[in-house]
């Protein structure tokens, strides 16, 4: 027993020592680089002081701030009425639209972005038919685009959250607002909402995150629209001798907001969730057939026009190409045999990447998964913090911490793929540990109790008894890193080098230099390898994998 | 197997969940530790099984010291409260779990498994996965998995708590009678002293960590040692009385309480107070104040309750407690309404004072 309890200080041990060094030092380096004077090398505010004198860096923040706050209010706006209609009214086919809706927010932004940008952008299909017929579109560069992008890509957080505090209602709560006297539309401003508002709540704040820290979108469609996570990117990259101070200036900042973010959501919002045991959920009501139909309209629309981008993508890769002109309606396949034969290896780099990077998680996820939920304490609780932290660091500012931290000194890592998978590993543990503690959390530690009571040691007892149970957590978590690794440029972008170029890069840089054919060939790859595994999952265990983003 | 415990302590924290506790426990018998939740009951259990180790004190299982064999090696069975059923393997596999780590040979696990699932009523159920079982065959399948190891002891907590009353009441019975068959010895946990009395050939009372009182189930109730005994094993009036006198020859104990005289049996008393226990049903309905002897006193119907096959009265009493009594199979007649005086006796022959 007390050999058992020894072999998991050890490990515990390990894990403080790995997470120390792959998040909590970057960081602390960065913070410390952001007050150096790069030319003295002395204590400085220099950087900050920049940040607020030149009116260019204060922009990035309130285009920051700006794009962040319009995406969410219109991601609320859709995504509330979505959720309400769907959970609470008969619709034809809502299954398929449930499922579809929740789509968007795995497939990657930016080829979100490259779609628009095949559509409405200076070379685009609905550009130039528009001007045929003399009607002239609002340009999709800047923050319009960007809005409309992320817009379209994360409305479906908040249809899910608010629809999952919707279904956890019991009917007996509105029956008995109603007993009470209350009218129908009093029963929904009175109750009704009040008890979804922390969901609409959380799911804003989960918008604003994901929006401020992207940085895909805005780099292809903002232009000279700049935002803080794109000028970070650009600081540091401009470098080479240049002002890592300056970058890691924008970093700390951009992290102050996202950690603020996180800690606002975990400790003030989470802690208004009602949590409520549903016997009998909500009545769905059976409308007559205009408002069906009506309702209808608006959820199936927002499905296709959330997916219709990345239709246009897989038919551009199919389409014959000429740098950024597109033959729409002529077939080649063209693209998909450069892709294969001519420039294989950022597609091998992909999948070896975010395999290596998933076997390590799935390892990690388990034991980690394990230290948190069994062997609870204050030691634990800082445990937790630790490995979620990188939930709370926008994938750009993780890039350049990594790479600052680890380009010199005893330990060099940038430059190598190494210093990849590290940042993938680190950056999507946190989704195997959610799927893999919830599981266990639901294990009573009886059950492995009963089988060293049978008369099998601890750690066999753990890998014959408590292992098995937590598989599907662990395949589902596995199965989220891997594909969100694939789809990861943030901190790819800062952190590859020349012959490890992934396909997230190699669609970055083509969409950057106008060939988007080879792009949409890469970019459906991505698409297919992401849609397969969630689909297969969805049949087999009939999760809803976004749900555990 | 015999089981030994001495001077076990265990802490958690600066709690003493449980406190310096010395039990005997003979082969084959059906051993029951029985206390309020919080009593250090099932902690003591899980110190038998191995999940914690005492802080202090000794275990053995017959002449051998085990204190430091580990949980996996100890060779008891165990049936868990919740059943812990491993939720990803079939009936089947659930039983054979601990035969196949102690590397049987297939034909004899089949066997083994096969036997025992007859005799805990399970046939046909071998493949059926835990969750679609009810929480009977659950418990079945529990205690079939405990026993088919053939374990020295058998370790059960609180087995029937998750269980409707009516399947509890059955489930004991049959948990007695495959414990009379295989005579192996029994260690159970409950809150329940109506279940404890059903099943047990010896039942330990503790309270808060502590040992109160160890003795056979009717040995307990009539003879119990101190208040807390007296009140969780069954119902109990207590009542406390002055010392006037003491009859050596035919030990028997005068006191006085509200100007009332009583004779009791029992012991020398330790001090100028003695402290009674008396059942509700040792009191007895009389006529009136010369009806039958001694300890006769009156008091007013407060309120009662007609449950059929007995009444039961709550009475102002003496130093203002009330008194409970139940009547059983009481004449429609004699029923006394709220208010009215009635005469009742203390049995002046029942040993009724106790270790306060």
């Amino acid at each position: 027993m007390r050999k058992y309890f020894q072999a998991w200080n050890i490990i515990l041990v390990a894990i403080f020592v790995i997470l120390f060094f792959a998040v909590l030092y970057p960081i602390l380096y960065i913070f410390k680089a952001s007050f150096v004077n790069p030319e003295t090398g002395a204590f400085s505010l220099k950087s900050y002081a920049t940040f607020l004198h030149y009116p260019y860096y204060l922009r990035c923040l309130r285009n920051s701030l700006f794009v962040s706050t319009l995406s969410t209010v219109f991601a609320l706006a859709i995504g509330i009425p979505f959720a309400f209609f769907l959970s609470r009214y008969r619709i034809p086919g809502k299954n398929i639209i449930r499922t579809l809706g929740t789509l968007p927010l795995i497939l990657p932004t930016f080829i979100g972005a490259e779609a628009w940008l095949i559509l409405l952008g200076r070379n685009g299909l609905f550009a130039k038919m528009f001007h045929g017929i003399g009607i002239e579109i609002p340009s999709i560069y800047g923050w319009k685009g960007i809005v409309l992008v992320f817009t379209l890509q994360f409305f479906p957080f908040v249809f899910l959250m608010v629809s999952a505090a919707l279904n956890a209602i019991d009917r007996s709560l509105e029956e008995a607002a109603t007993n009470l006297g209350a009218g129908r539309l009093r029963v929904f401003f009175t109750v009704t909402l009040p008890v979804v508002t922390p969901a609409i709540l959380s799911g804003a704040l989960v918008v604003f995150y994901l929006c401020i820290e992207n940085f895909g979108v805005p780099v292809l469609i903002g232009e000279d629209f700049r935002v803080l996570s794109v000028q970070a990117y650009n600081e540091f990259i401009s470098e080479l001798g240049g002002n890592p101070s300056m970058a890691g200036a924008l970093s700390m900042i951009l992290l102050a907001i996202t950690l603020g973010l996180t800690i606002f959501q975990k400790y003030w919002v989470e802690r208004k969730n009602y949590t409520m045991t549903s016997l009998n959920p909500l009545e769905v009501k059976r409308l007559r057939s205009l408002p069906t139909f009506l309702i209808w309209f608006f959820c199936a629309g927002v499905v296709f026009v959330a997916l219709f981008p990345f239709a246009v993508v897989m038919v551009s890769s199919i389409t014959k190409t000429q740098g950024p002109v597109m033959y729409f309606g002529q077939f080649s396949l063209e693209n998909f045999i450069r892709a294969f034969t001519i420039a294989p290896r950022p597609i091998f780099n992909s999948f070896f990447l975010a395999t290596v990077a998933t076997l390590i998680g799935i390892v990690f996820g388990i034991v980690v998964s394990y230290l948190l939920v069994r062997k609870r304490g204050a030691v634990s609780y800082l445990l937790d913090l630790l490995v979620m932290l990188p939930l709370a660091i926008a994938g750009t500012v993780q890039g350049i911490a990594l790479a600052a931290t680890y380009n010199k000194g005893i330990i060099v890592l940038t430059g190598t793929w190494t210093i990849l998978v590290l940042a993938y590993f680190i950056r999507k543990a946190p989704y195997s540990i959610k799927t893999t503690s919830s599981l266990l959390q639901q294990i009573d530690p009886s059950v492995e109790e009963a089988s060293i009571n049978l008369g099998v040691p601890p750690v066999r007892s753990f890998i014959r008894v408590v292992l098995p149970i937590m598989m599907p957590g662990i395949i589902a978590g596995a199965i989220i890193m891997w594909v969100t690794t694939l789809a990861e440029l943030s901190s790819t972008i800062v952190l590859y080098y020349g012959p490890w170029a992934t396909m997230t890069v190699e669609i970055f840089q083509r969409i950057g230099s106008g060939d988007f054919g080879p792009a949409s060939a890469y970019a459906t790859i991505l698409i297919i390898s992401v849609l397969i595994p969630l689909f297969i999952l969805n049949r087999v265990s009939g999760k809803d994998l976004a749900s555990s983003l | 197997m015999r089981v030994e415990l001495t001077n076990i302590t265990k802490l958690f924290g600066p709690l003493k969940a449980v406190d310096n506790v010395s039990l005997t426990i003979g082969e084959g018998d059906f051993f029951t530790l029985l206390g309020p939740s919080g009593c250090g009951k099932t902690t003591l259990l899980r110190t038998i099984a191995g999940f914690y180790n005492p802080d202090a004190g000794e275990i053995r299982f017959g002449e051998r010291l085990i204190n430091h064999i580990p949980a996996h090696r100890r060779e008891t069975g165990m049936v868990f409260q919740n059943y812990a059923l491993f939720p990803h393997l079939s009936v089947f596999d659930n039983i054979a779990y601990g035969l196949r780590a102690r590397k049987i040979p297939k034909p004899e696990i089949a066997l083994r498994v096969g036997r025992i699932i007859k005799n805990v009523q399970l046939d046909g159920l071998e493949n059926r996965a835990p969750s679609k079982l009810s929480g009977g065959q659950q418990q079945r399948v529990a205690l079939a998995r405990a026993l088919v190891i053939s374990p020295q002891i058998l370790l059960m907590d609180e087995p029937l708590s998750n269980l409707d009353a009516k399947l509890r009441v059955n489930m004991r019975e049959e948990i007695r009678r495959i414990q009379k068959e295989l005579g192996i010895t029994t260690i159970y946990v409950t809150h329940d002293q109506e279940e404890a009395m059903a099943v047990s050939d010896r039942i330990a009372i503790l309270n808060r960590g502590r040992l109160e009182q160890v003795g056979a189930p009717a040995e307990i109730y009539y003879r119990p040692e101190s208040r807390f005994a007296a009140e969780f094993m069954g119902s109990s009036n207590i009542i406390e009385m002055d010392v006037t006198g003491w009859d050596e020859d035919h030990s028997r104990i005068a006191a006085e309480t509200d100007g009332q005289r009583f004779s009791l049996r029992g012991e020398k008393p330790s001090g100028p107070r003695i402290t009674l226990s008396v059942r509700p049903e040792w009191i007895r309905v009389v006529a009136g104040p010369r009806d039958g002897g001694a300890n006769i006193l009156p008091g007013t119907v407060l309120s009662s309750t007609f449950l059929g096959s007995m009444i039961r009265y709550r009475i102002s009493g003496p130093g203002g407690k009330p008194v409970v009594i139940e009547v059983h199979d009481p004449d429609e007649g004699d029923i006394r309404k709220d208010g009215e005086t009635l005469w009742y006796q203390l049995p002046p022959d029942r040993p009724l004072v106790i270790r306060d």
